[in-house]
């Protein structure tokens, strides 16, 4: 392999897919199809142009593609990026909104045997920066006018960026950079090479071998930063043998159909990874693009996809509109949606643990399905939901409950950028505490201090231009060590608690997750973001509390409490006393010395712009407490109010300063 | 197979950024009076084929008055105005629409009760190609009435587009909040397909974000279409960022006409629009 160095040294490459798979995907032989762009290939051979691969709401309409005209596609991107000097071993970043033709670059890329660093759309210009300059990538695609400003502003930092390639030509009609072109003319040149080049496309799906980088996960970057103060992410590769493990691993707990479809939504710079582009070129379903992120309510009804993976906050954010309209509706809906959800909770139970309920409970629930859940589903756009997965962080207990009393069946997964997911639920077998099934018991353990560890086939093949910090996550029996802390139950579950350096320990000697404590806060419809504060040096536990602006808004709005800005609402007395509610519910569950005692609510939003979460929507914590540290500090101390100066950076780098005051509420003397 | 492809579509057919310097609009001593009240004292100004031409001043100076006499709304007791060479005075508004004016609306002029499709639907009805229907053809919706509504539906969705409206395409409009609606007025006056586009205030009331992608939309729309515009506007940053020539206006009459840098510097200018304290206090009382 050409520039790209890789660390085959821990993962079990003996592993024979043909023999793994047993009777996942019949139709695929993955021994001759060991590579993604072959199994491509051999599905295109398969359905051609009968079957649609991916389809994308443009103008108003879904606009089908057949796995044919894919892979025409694909095969013109790919000629064109040969003709403009793509070569094996090339790094190509890519940065849009999720369409089928990001999806196409990527697999032009692999049939190169290059391979592709996505970027987050909300990524600064210091961060698209870091990306493509560490990564060193020759080629970048960008989605519209606003991503291309971005490499622009930095392309004299980026040496090695031969080619800009754009999808969306909207207000770039102007530009003059001659190393901008768009996708219509990449296809153009790819059209003219294979004149000449008739047959490159099909040596190049052969020249690809197994155990080659396939895709790229970015890690979050939690904890160091680069010269630019921008998070430094690390970029697990991963092989094409591991990522397919992956996913076949994955469909013997969960099965996928070629009929069923997948709805697009997840970052393809993380997860889709594996889910969308691997997961849909394995199993065959039909990949659905929505037209733009901020149409998803609509286009998911328009869909009603099988499967879809969203990330917690966007299922505590669904479930927290449910609320909201319920509270809208009319008290006929109410009455009826108040009786039969204590009976959808008690049938939940049967179903997730794969019992059969009793006949009567059955009966009625069939009359609550008509009645209740089946017109609430189909609001939410999730009727025929078969697979709803949630990952980034844990979905709480309770919303994970509501969930499946409506009968709408999410599941848990647990994974690492560097070593694939490892856990799943399988039907039947849903534990909410628990992060689902570990997929081989052979591959996944906890070691005595109590952190996961993780080896087997499904691990990546090194950092992308840093093995030496690749090599100090292994042991020296080999274990990939996630730093999460964790326990497997007698169940062949796993229990996930949080960072191995996010556990705290109370001066009590207790030992508790903050981030459980946060999942379960989070059900609430008024709360959006918190983060739990513990430790030796602190008396009590606390939390510190972001509103949600909407549904707040919207209670402040109808109980005639007056606010202006988020700052004001978030200060309102009347606000405070909905957050203590919360906080006293969650009480319950925790025992007297981890009880949280007081709560403040921040005066703005977390954001991964001021680096408080990541791209992903984890709080990073030790970077919050420090920058948080007066508030802190006057939360354990005796007064009651926090006066503060918090500088903010916006997300064209400028940095500004916001001046409130914070009320600190105590809930249990 | 589906791909943006904007030359396609009639509206970008031949019409690339237009070069030429010659007069699209020529005003000549406009003057309008309500009773003893004189509107508008005798201004002239032209609006070049290939420019943003920015009309300031404070409020009351007769700007809007000066967009409702060029699309008909009102009669000017003198003066002319010529619409590429054709004197455009004494038309009807429904006569100047068709001839490619169009206009958005300082405090909006949208269906409420209608969805933002609906509405740009209906603001393509005075193109010229909608009088082929038809009665017969468009009261039953067949033949070419059917063909009509489709072609005008791709129109309005490039708009959409254009104007990154997909979100609330489907919503009513009176559940939109107050930026979404100037956006479905700019949205209405694009789907005439127009030669001139009146934009009187469409920056106001709005958020900075929400100003910063209405500036956006508006370069997007002179540079891709290569119109004109006419902007009225209160938002001095807005304007001299826009604007390639500014005409000032106070008390009825035309007091300064020039590029943004050397009106900004006009002291016409600062004492009559940007004024003094006294002078701001003066204008409230």
């Amino acid at each position: 392999m050409g520039k790209i160095e890789i660390d085959l040294k821990h993962v079990d490459t003996s592993l024979d897919l043909n023999e793994f798979k047993e009777d996942i995907c019949p139709d695929l032989d993955l021994n001759e199809n060991n590579t993604l762009p072959k199994v491509m290939r051999a599905r295109v051979r398969q359905w051609g142009g009968e079957k649609i691969w991916m389809t994308h709401k443009d103008f108003g309409i879904w606009q089908p593609y057949t796995w044919k005209d894919c892979y025409e596609r694909i095969e013109l991107v790919h000629l064109g990026l040969v003709s403009l000097g793509l070569e094996p071993g090339d790094v190509v970043g890519i940065i849009g909104d999720n369409d089928p033709r990001w999806f196409w670059a990527e697999f032009a890329v692999q049939v190169g045997r290059g391979i592709v660093a996505g970027m987050y759309t909300d990524y600064h210009y210091a961060e698209v920066k870091y990306v493509l300059g560490f990564s060193k990538a020759t080629f970048a695609f960008a989605k519209d006018q606003e991503m291309v400003d971005k490499i622009v502003h930095e392309k004299d930092n980026l040496p090695n960026l031969k080619k800009c390639i754009y999808w969306e030509s909207k207000g770039l009609w102007f530009y003059e950079q001659p190393w901008l072109m768009s996708y219509d003319e990449l296809e153009d040149l790819g059209r003219e090479y294979k004149k000449s080049h008739p047959t490159l496309f099909d040596e190049n799906i052969d020249k690809g071998q197994p155990d080659e980088p396939a895709v790229i996960m970015l890690s979050s970057g939690t904890t160091r930063m680069t010269e630019d103060g921008v998070p430094r992410s690390q970029m697990g590769q991963m092989t094409h043998r591991a990522v397919m493990a992956n996913l076949i691993g994955i469909f013997k707990l969960d099965a996928w159909y070629p009929t069923d479809r997948w709805l697009s939504y997840l970052s393809p710079a993380w997860g889709e990874q594996y889910f969308g582009l691997t997961g849909g070129l394995l199993s065959g379903l039909e990949v659905d693009f929505p037209e733009e992120p901020e149409t998803i309510n609509n286009d998911i009804r328009e869909i009603g996809p099988q499967a879809l993976l969203f990330p917690a906050r966007l299922w505590e954010a669904r479930i927290a509109e449910v609320f909201s309209r319920l509270k809208d509706s009319s008290r006929f809906k109410r009455f009826f949606y108040n009786r039969f959800l204590p009976l959808g909770y008690k049938m939940a139970d049967y179903v997730m643990t794969g019992k059969k309920a009793p006949l009567w409970l059955s009966i009625l629930n069939k009359i609550g399905y008509w009645l209740v859940f089946r017109p609430l589903r189909d609001q939410m756009g999730l009727l025929h939901l078969r697979h709803g997965y949630n990952a980034g962080a844990t979905l709480g207990p309770e919303s994970l409950r509501w969930l499946h009393a409506l009968g709408i069946p999410v599941k848990q997964l647990y994974g690492t950028t560097e070593a694939g997911i490892h856990c799943i639920h399988p039907d039947g077998d849903i534990d909410y505490e628990t992060v689902g099934k570990v997929l081989k018991p052979e591959w996944i353990t906890v070691s005595k201090e109590g952190e996961i560890l993780m080896r087997g086939p499904i691990l990546g093949c090194g950092y992308l231009n840093d093995l030496g910090a690749w090599e100090k996550v292994f042991d020296e029996e080999g274990w990939y060590h996630t730093g999460d802390a964790g326990h497997i139950n007698e169940n062949g579950h796993l229990i996930f608690y949080d960072r191995m350096k996010d556990m705290v320990t109370m001066p009590t000697g207790r030992k508790f997750s903050p981030q459980y404590v946060e999942s379960r806060l989070k059900f609430s419809e008024f709360i959006t973001d918190c983060i739990v504060l513990g430790g030796e040096d602190k008396a009590f536990v606390s939390a510190i509390v972001t509103v949600d602006y909407a549904n707040a808004g919207d209670w402040a709005e109808k109980h005639r409490v007056p606010y202006t800005t988020y700052p004001d609402l978030s200060q309102k007395s009347q606000i405070y006393d909905l957050v203590k509610e919360e906080v006293e519910r969650v009480n319950l569950y925790l025992a007297d010395d981890i009880k949280i005692k007081k709560f403040a609510n921040l005066h703005k939003e977390f954001d991964a712009d001021d680096a408080e979460l990541t791209r992903s929507g984890k709080i990073r914590r030790k970077f919050f407490e420090e920058r948080y540290a007066e508030l802190i500090a006057t939360i354990y101390s005796d007064a009651e109010k926090y006066e503060t100066e918090a500088p903010v950076k916006y997300r064209d780098g400028r940095t500004g300063k916001i001046r409130t005051s914070v009320t600190i509420k105590t809930v249990i003397e | 197979m589906p791909i943006i492809d904007w030359t396609r579509i009639p509206l970008f057919q031949g019409r690339q950024k237009v070069e030429s310097d010659s007069a699209i609009l020529r005003v000549e001593d406009l003057y309008l009076r309500f009773g003893a009240l004189e509107a508008v004292k005798d201004v002239s100004f032209e609006v070049k084929g290939n420019e943003i031409l920015s009309i300031i001043g404070p409020n009351g100076a007769g700007k809007t008055c000066v967009l409702n006499c060029i699309n008909g709304f009102y009669r000017p007791q003198r003066g002319r105005i010529y619409f590429k060479d054709k004197e455009i005075t004494k038309l009807p508004s429904h006569r100047i629409a068709p001839l490619g004016i169009s206009r958005t609306f300082q405090n909006l002029a949208l269906y409420t009760g209608l969805t933002a499709l609906d509405n740009l639907m209906a603001g393509r009805h005075p193109h010229p190609a909608m009088s082929k229907e038809g009665v017969i053809s468009g009261a039953f919706y067949f033949g070419r009435a059917h063909r009509i509504e489709i072609e005008n539906r791709e129109v309005i969705e490039y708009i959409i587009d254009l104007l990154e409206m997909e979100e609330i395409r489907g919503k009513v409009v009176h559940s939109l909040s107050y930026g979404q609606r100037k956006k479905v007025e700019l949205g209405r006056a694009l789907a005439l397909e127009p030669e001139l586009l009146l934009l009187d205030e469409v920056m106001a009331g709005m958020n900075l974000d929400e100003k910063d992608d209405m500036a956006r939309y508006v370069i997007d729309v002179h540079e891709l279409w290569g119109i004109p515009v006419v902007l009225v506007e209160h938002d001095m940053g807005v304007v001299m960022d826009l604007s390639d020539r500014v005409i000032v206006m106070d008390w009825g009459t035309k007091i300064a006409e020039d590029v943004p840098e050397v009106v900004k510097k006009d002291p016409r200018v600062i004492s009559a629009y940007l004024g003094t304290a006294e002078a701001a206090e003066r204008r409230i009382t």
